[in-house]
């Protein structure tokens, strides 16, 4: 109950941040739903069906193999949330933990931080294209490799939090107390950062879906087979100018979701404890 | 200022050697035999002997690094697998459409991000502010290939104003007209990094204006716009200059993009192809520059901060 | 005719729970020469009060909601901004609580006073540098030609706020707005720099409006006293008047909560209770919930201004009888 008054409260002050949670509800749900949702399979070839234009029959229009945008569009949608959620998953589980034990072991801190500066010295989406040389087109590694290079962001930015918190006074007392280490980074410390955590994972998502369509349009993020929104538009671009809509569904897709989690990141930061809002930096 | 350049010099160090290591472990996580990795698939065994031979693949990892190294700093960066030359002249190549590219890019970002910032801040809530502030989150969100595919469809494909793709040498015929083949591509790649800026500018003025200092030159009877402009942006360029680093970072990263849908002959889209072509030497040559590069930028960052902010002691 | 004549200032601030009025009717004047001392607990309006003489309210929260600051006979705030501007810094000036922030970091000190003055005075930049060496002077900053080239880091509390009195004094204003000067500085510093501002006042002749919780810091300065209560003057005499004869409970808690020697404690909050939100509002007299003297009439009645004596007036209903 109270979470749903809190929610409210944060809907009503939060006009655009509210929209913003509301297309990724949208597309949660075309992602979920897609097998149901999708007037056609999404790999299904229909040469005469080539290139059509946007109708009554095909929403979206087809693509240059005659399958049709809508349906791959909805599948696209998995693919988004997937990405977005385990490259979050994955930056703030090894980013959070490395951040925050560097910061409440100082030894351990100066080795750990160190190897994040060193991966800091490698623009992120250069250090992803490095990453998937070596790995092969899979969802899989286009999580890790997405999650690895935030993670050293978001490291960077939980060791700077955990290190204002450790000094505090709760934390002086729960060790008095007789608190141990687990008990005082993950009972105490950590409770604390969770609403900084939510924007970063917020901004992460927004990332996430920029990176893996820039992976995909190079042509070394997901399998080619698979319909994601980069792929898409990797695919089709060479279409662009007999059929410009191939390209305006699954770009119009990236951006909405894009934005929406900025604006959520957004909104979300601007009412966080004042100590934290400028350690995450956003877009 | 020379002394604290030295010291800020001694502290990038580590992670310069650092940095240098994993790039240089990048060919042995490759799977196969360093030597035939970096050869490609058409060596005979007797090259791969040879190359072995000449880089020390046989003697421990750490005298290989320095071995590596030692040629590094001659300039020596090894063979291309594709182009069957060294990868130094291949990189020099690419360089001239790459700085151009992104000296443009930086132009417009300066150009526009700056002063939209500024307007936005000064005019907090206004129309004016809630649309720059919307456009540029808009652009923040973008994908970039997705934005040049746009532009050239529009202005080259369309209008026919400029031309889609390429970029011929500035010395080679046409000169430096040759240029209006950047300007959509620079303009694509400044799109999301001026709006980085923008908010960034806007950010920062607001948490400056509402500091102490001017409420003060406020009392003092300054005009709004000599306030805003000597009291409060001088104080936010801090933190602008401070963000320029990560600034190029992503510009380096939307490069590579914007290169390929352009078809730029840059070391962008050189690193791109090198990958697809598994043009070992040339990726790992290229990403060594580019960090090294990278570290150098924050380096200027730094000296530029410590310029800016009379707090930071330069002893 | 008053230097200013503050009359019925009202201010409010807006809050989801609709407008409060935090500067409540405020009716006050300062003449040439002399020295307003503005007293009151932290959060009773003082600083609002005095950004609002000063044009300084900034922010869609906070607004002026009814009355007049006449300055020299001109009503301020109906003037448009270029001609506030031209008055602010030069006839008007004012000195601020906060001496570690008030001062632009990035900026030497000789500059950011050098900036007034080339603001308001037809001077030549070799001028204004040479009068802001003779403000460092007499603000008694030690070796000026060095300080000058100082940047607000460098400089300790005491040594700032010598700094923004150079700085608010550089075009010789007909008033000088300070407010809580000395809050932020050490006691010993606080001594000096009030000292200071005395003695520039016999030599330029500025009126002073100061401002303080403390009525020890007020008494040892002022000419006349107004204490503030939660947004309306309560009691306002001479100086000399007031300690004589205190006729309002308020003043009176203040006065006995001062530490009877000089020593490191400051404040004794000997008077009970807490000042009630600024959102609660009271039909009553707003002191009567912390009042030892309050009775029913005080719960439901509002007490008018009540003259005790030429120019001593109280904010109590029981003013007219003294204690
Ligand atoms: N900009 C503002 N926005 C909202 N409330 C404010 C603002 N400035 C002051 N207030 C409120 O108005 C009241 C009076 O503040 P102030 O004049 O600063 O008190 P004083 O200077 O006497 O300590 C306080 O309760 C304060 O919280
Ligand atoms: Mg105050």
């Amino acid at each position: 109950m109270i979470f749903l008054s809190r929610l409210k409260a944060f809907a009503s002050s939060r006009v655009l941040a509210t929209l913003g949670m509301v297309w990724l509800g949208v597309i949660i749900f075309a992602a979920v739903t897609a097998p149901l949702l999708a007037p056609f399979d999404p790999t299904e070839i229909d040469p005469i069906a080539r290139l059509s234009e946007p109708g009554s029959l095909y929403w979206f229009g087809t693509d240059h193999f005659g399958r049709d945008t809508f349906s791959r569009a909805l599948f696209g949608a998995r693919m988004a949330i997937l990405i977005g959620s385990g490259s979050v998953i994955v930056a703030l589980l090894l980013g959070g933990l490395v951040g925050m034990l560097s910061a409440y072991f100082t030894t351990l801190g100066h080795v750990f931080m160190r190897i994040v500066d060193v991966l800091m010295a490698f623009p992120a989406l250069l250090l992803a294209l490095v990453l998937m040389t070596l790995l092969e087109r899979s969802v899989i590694n286009t999580i890790l490799v997405i999650g690895i290079v935030y993670a050293s962001t978001t490291a960077r930015i939980l060791f700077g939090m955990t290190l204002k918190l450790k000094n505090e006074v709760f934390v002086d007392a729960a060790r008095c107390s007789g608190a141990g280490h687990i008990s005082l980074l993950f009972r105490h410390i950590l409770p604390n950062l969770i609403s900084p955590l939510l924007v970063q994972a917020s901004f992460i998502f927004a990332f996430a879906q920029l990176q893996s369509a820039a992976l995909d349009f190079l042509g070394l993020g997901l399998p080619p087979e698979m319909a994601s929104w980069g792929n898409m538009l990797s695919e089709e671009r060479i279409y662009v100018t007999r059929a410009p809509w191939l390209l305006i569904f699954p770009g119009a897709l990236i951006i909405l979701s894009v934005f929406s989690m900025n604006l959520v990141g957004d909104a979300m930061r601007d009412s966080i404890d004042p100590r934290f809002k400028n350690d995450i930096a956003g877009v | 200022m020379l002394s604290y350049t030295l010291k800020r010099l001694l502290t990038l160090l580590p992670t310069l050697i650092a940095a240098s290591i994993l790039v240089f472990l990048f060919v042995h996580l490759i799977p196969g035999d360093p030597a035939a990795v970096l050869l490609g698939d058409t060596a005979t065994p007797q090259e791969i002997a040879a190359l072995t031979r000449e880089m020390g693949l046989d003697k421990p990892l750490w005298q290989q690094y320095t071995l590596w190294l030692s040629e590094v700093a001659k300039g020596n960066l090894g063979q291309s697998i594709f182009f069957k030359a060294p990868v130094t002249s291949i990189i020099a190549d690419g360089a001239q459409t790459s700085i151009l590219l992104a000296t443009m890019t930086i132009f417009w970002i300066i150009i526009f991000g700056i002063p939209i910032g500024v307007l936005s801040a000064t005019r907090q809530g206004s129309w004016v502010d809630q649309l720059t502030s919307g456009l540029a989150m808009f652009f923040a969100s973008v994908p970039t290939f997705w934005l040049g595919l746009y532009l050239i469809l529009i202005f080259a494909v369309g209008l026919g104003w400029f031309p889609s793709s390429g970029f011929p040498s500035i010395f080679d015929e046409g000169g430096i007209s040759n240029l209006r083949y950047l300007l959509l591509p620079s303009l694509t790649l400044a799109a999301p990094n001026a709006a980085l800026i923008i908010r960034l500018v806007r950010a920062s003025m607001l948490d400056i204006s509402r500091e102490d200092h001017v409420r003060t030159a406020r009392a003092k009877g300054l005009h709004p716009t000599k306030v805003a402009i000597k009291h409060v942006f001088r104080n936010a360029l801090i933190t602008v200059v401070a963000a320029f680093g990560f600034t190029f970072a992503a510009l380096v990263s939307e490069a590579v993009v914007t290169e390929t849908v352009f078809s730029l002959p840059g070391i962008g889209r050189l690193v791109v192809q090198s990958i697809l072509r598994r043009d070992y030497p040339v990726i790992q040559g290229v990403i060594l520059v580019i960090v090294v590069l990278y570290l150098f930028i924050n380096l200027l960052v730094d000296l530029a901060y410590a310029m800016l902010d009379p707090r930071v002691s330069l002893k | 005719m008053a230097l200013l004549e503050v009359k019925n200032l009202s201010v409010a601030i807006r809050q989801k729970q609709g407008l409060i009025t935090v500067v409540d009717n405020l009716s006050f004047h300062v003449d040439e020469n002399e020295t307003l001392g503005i007293v009151g607990e932290s959060g009773c309006g003082k600083s609002l009060t005095a950004l609002s003489i000063m044009g300084l309210l900034q922010g869609s929260q906070v607004r002026i909601t009814e009355g007049t600051v006449c300055f020299d006979g001109v009503d301020l705030l109906i003037l448009g901004p270029a001609e506030r501007r031209a008055i602010m810094g030069d006839q008007m000036a004012m000195i601020f609580q906060e001496p570690m922030t008030s001062l632009n970091p990035v900026y030497r000190v000789g500059d950011q006073i050098v900036e007034v003055l080339l603001q308001h005075l037809k001077l030549s930049r070799a001028a204004a540098k040479q009068r802001t060496l003779e403000l460092l002077d007499l603000v008694r900053i030690p070796n000026p030609i060095l300080q000058i080239n100082s940047y607000p880091h460098q400089m300790s509390g005491g040594q700032r706020q010598r700094i923004m009195i150079a700085m608010a004094l550089a075009c010789s204003p007909r008033i000088l707005i300070a407010d809580e000067p000395t809050t932020a500085l050490d006691v010993t510093v606080q001594k000096e720099v009030l000292d200071l501002m005395g003695e520039l006042q016999r030599h330029t002749g500025t009126a002073i409006v100061l401002i303080s919780h403390d009525l020890g810091v007020i008494a040892q300065t002022c000419d006349r006293v107004a204490v503030m209560y939660r947004g309306k003057i309560v009691e306002t005499a001479a100086t000399k008047a007031l300690f004589a004869d205190i006729r309002h409970p308020y003043t009176k808690g203040l006065l006995n909560s001062l530490p009877l020697v000089d020593g490191d404690v400051e404040w004794l909050d000997t008077i009970p209770g807490q000042v009630p939100g600024i959102e609660t509002v009271l039909p009553g007299c707003a002191f009567q919930p912390r009042c030892a003297f309050a009775d029913e009439r005080c719960s439901y009645e509002k007490p008018n201004d009540i003259r005790v004596a030429g120019g001593h007036w109280a904010r109590c209903h029981y003013a007219g009888q003294s204690t």
